[in-house]
């Protein structure tokens, strides 16, 4: 009975899905050069909107069961801040085009660092969370340190940071076999995660045999975070309220709600995407701001539907 | 049969374990007695390897199942969904196959759990969800488990039903330690005693010669007084 409500959930998320993708493709595409429009501007925003989306979400999710915690957020272990970090020295010092790819290597390196640092003497959730916490707060003190030191560049600095699809045409392959290589992954470990739902005490349980599978889980999601922050800059609340909206929707299997999350993840960016280019055309709303519009309505609207606790 | 030997354990300036020397027997259930603080978990947590001491151990067991006082429950998990995930721990598979799902219907109705497989874990009673973890230890495939106050919140009835089944669980070659604070409940249960005193000394006997007062005075710094009606035993506060 529950397997069917589930398939239906899916099916409906699919259907919704492939409306979104032919809205964006499609929606007031003029007569002439279409085929060019569709092949330059709309394929790749598109195909930016559903990897961010879903790696956003699946990340999330990731934490979330890992951690045991409905606050964690993809951007726990001081990722958004090393991702700024890295995009704001590329602007400022390197006059790089391809300040996303920065963005990746420096969001990467911090949750490397975070990582291996929490894991020093013996490793720990709360260790990880606090570490994070310092490690961001002290990357973005840096990078307000340099925005200030550099008047004329902040109001683009600003902007980049605020999040949006990258310009950068060499990161297309890049960045869809980064994501291809994370999503395998994901569909590997995925069944492991289902274990994180019981004590960690009950998990491992023969002698002198402990299995840690948090740190892989960790470094996942930071990985996936890290392809987002590539394609589309640091992109608050998706990471937090998607994995939310999937387990409300289809339950605590995360068999399921790989896809659950990945297909409203992808969907929720979808949309925010059209609405953000299409709104005020040609004007584009910085698509941080119509994600929250967006969500927040969406997210609360389920949370007083069903007694959450 | 799991064998300790030499074991020394120190919190700071304290001696919590000061060469001590303990072994849990095959196919029986173990009581382990005594006042709090005396370092019980403790010792149930050296035999599950979390803690790591450098005592001689021995043990035949294949595999541990340790079931802390206090876990973590996942909300919004059915009870089938809840036991079954442990299944997921040696294998990379998406999907259960018939003989793992056979082994959970089996385990559940070992539990007497078979009814509530559909409904949530957060709304089975205190004695039911212990019998979940049971089952779920049944389904790791363990054949010594250390269950740590397992019946500390149940009523009377359920106490007494979760202990007969964790009764019949040992005539399946399965061995169990437990830690109780009730002694006339695990002098009804009880086959073989691991009693750790205020002092941190250890008193290890079979029901016989256990339940003596001096013994229990000893662990205890009370006074008792032992009633042996054929052969079963009930204790009283002497004052």
């Amino acid at each position: 009975m529950n397997n069917i409500k589930n398939i239906t959930t899916l099916a409906i998320l699919i259907i919704l899905f492939i409306s979104a993708l032919c809205c964006t493709l499609f929606y007031n595409l003029p007569h002439e050069n279409s085929s060019l429009i569709l092949e330059f501007i709309r394929i790749p925003n598109t195909t930016k909107a559903i990897i961010a989306g879903a790696s956003l979400a699946l990340a999330g999710m990731i934490l979330q069961a890992v951690t045991k915690n409905p606050l964690a957020d993809p951007y726990l272990t001081g990722l958004s801040s090393g991702a700024g970090l890295g995009i704001t020295l590329s602007i400022l010092y390197f006059h790089s085009i391809n300040y996303s790819l920065f963005g990746f290597i420096g969001a990467l390196l911090t949750s490397v660092l975070v990582i291996c640092l929490s894991g020093f003497s013996k490793f720990s959730i709360s260790k990880l969370i606090l570490i994070g916490l310092s490690v961001n707060i002290l990357a973005s003190s840096i990078i307000a340190f340099l925005i200030l030191t550099n008047a004329e560049k902040a109001y683009a600095l600003t902007l980049i940071l605020s999040g949006g699809f990258s310009s950068a045409d060499i990161s297309k392959s890049l960045l869809t076999t980064l994501f291809t290589i994370a999503l395998i992954i994901c569909i590997i470990l995925i069944p492991k995660l289902n274990l994180f739902r019981i004590d960690s005490a009950l998990t491992f349980n023969s002698l002198n045999k402990v299995l840690k599978y948090n740190i892989i889980f960790i470094m996942l999601s930071a990985f996936l975070t890290s392809i987002a922050v590539f394609t589309a800059g640091i992109l608050g609340f998706i990471g937090i309220i998607v994995p939310h909206l999937s387990k409300i929707l289809v339950g605590n299997d995360f068999r399921i709600l790989i896809f659950a999350n990945f297909l409203l993840g992808g969907l929720i960016l979808l949309i925010s995407n059209f609405i953000s280019t299409n709104l005020i055309a040609p004007i584009q709303i910085p698509l941080g701001i119509v994600i929250a519009f967006i969500g927040v309505p969406i997210f609360i609207f389920f949370l007083l539907r069903r007694d959450f606790e | 049969m799991i064998e300790i030997k030499n074991l020394n354990l120190n919190f700071g300036n304290e001696i919590l374990f000061n060469n001590i020397e303990l072994n849990i027997p095959e196919n029986k259930i173990t009581m382990i007695v005594g006042p709090n603080g005396t370092g019980k978990t403790t010792l149930f947590k050296i035999l599950n390897g979390e803690i790591k001491n450098k005592c001689k151990i021995t043990n035949t067991f294949k595999k541990v199942f340790y079931l802390p006082q206090k876990i973590y429950y996942t909300k919004g998990i059915t009870t089938y969904d809840y036991v079954s995930s442990i299944l997921f721990k040696n294998s990379w598979k998406w999907f259960l196959n018939n003989t793992e799902k056979q082994k959970v219907y089996d385990a559940l109705r070992q539990m007497d759990l078979l009814e509530k497989q559909h409904l949530e874990i957060d709304k089975l009673s205190a004695g039911e969800i212990q019998r979940a973890n049971i089952a779920m230890g049944l389904l790791s495939g363990a054949d010594l488990f250390l269950l740590d106050e397992p019946t500390s919140n149940m009523d009377l009835v359920n106490q007494i039903k979760t202990l007969d089944i964790i009764k019949k669980m040992t005539l399946s070659g399965i061995s169990v330690a437990i830690i109780m604070h009730d002694l006339n409940l695990s002098a009804s249960y009880g086959d073989y005693f691991i009693g750790i005193s205020q002092k941190h000394r250890v008193y290890k006997a079979d029901k016989k010669n256990f339940f003596k007062p001096e013994i229990l005075n000893e662990i205890y710094d009370i006074s008792f007084k032992v009633i042996n009606n054929e052969e079963k035993f009930y204790v009283q506060i002497f004052n």
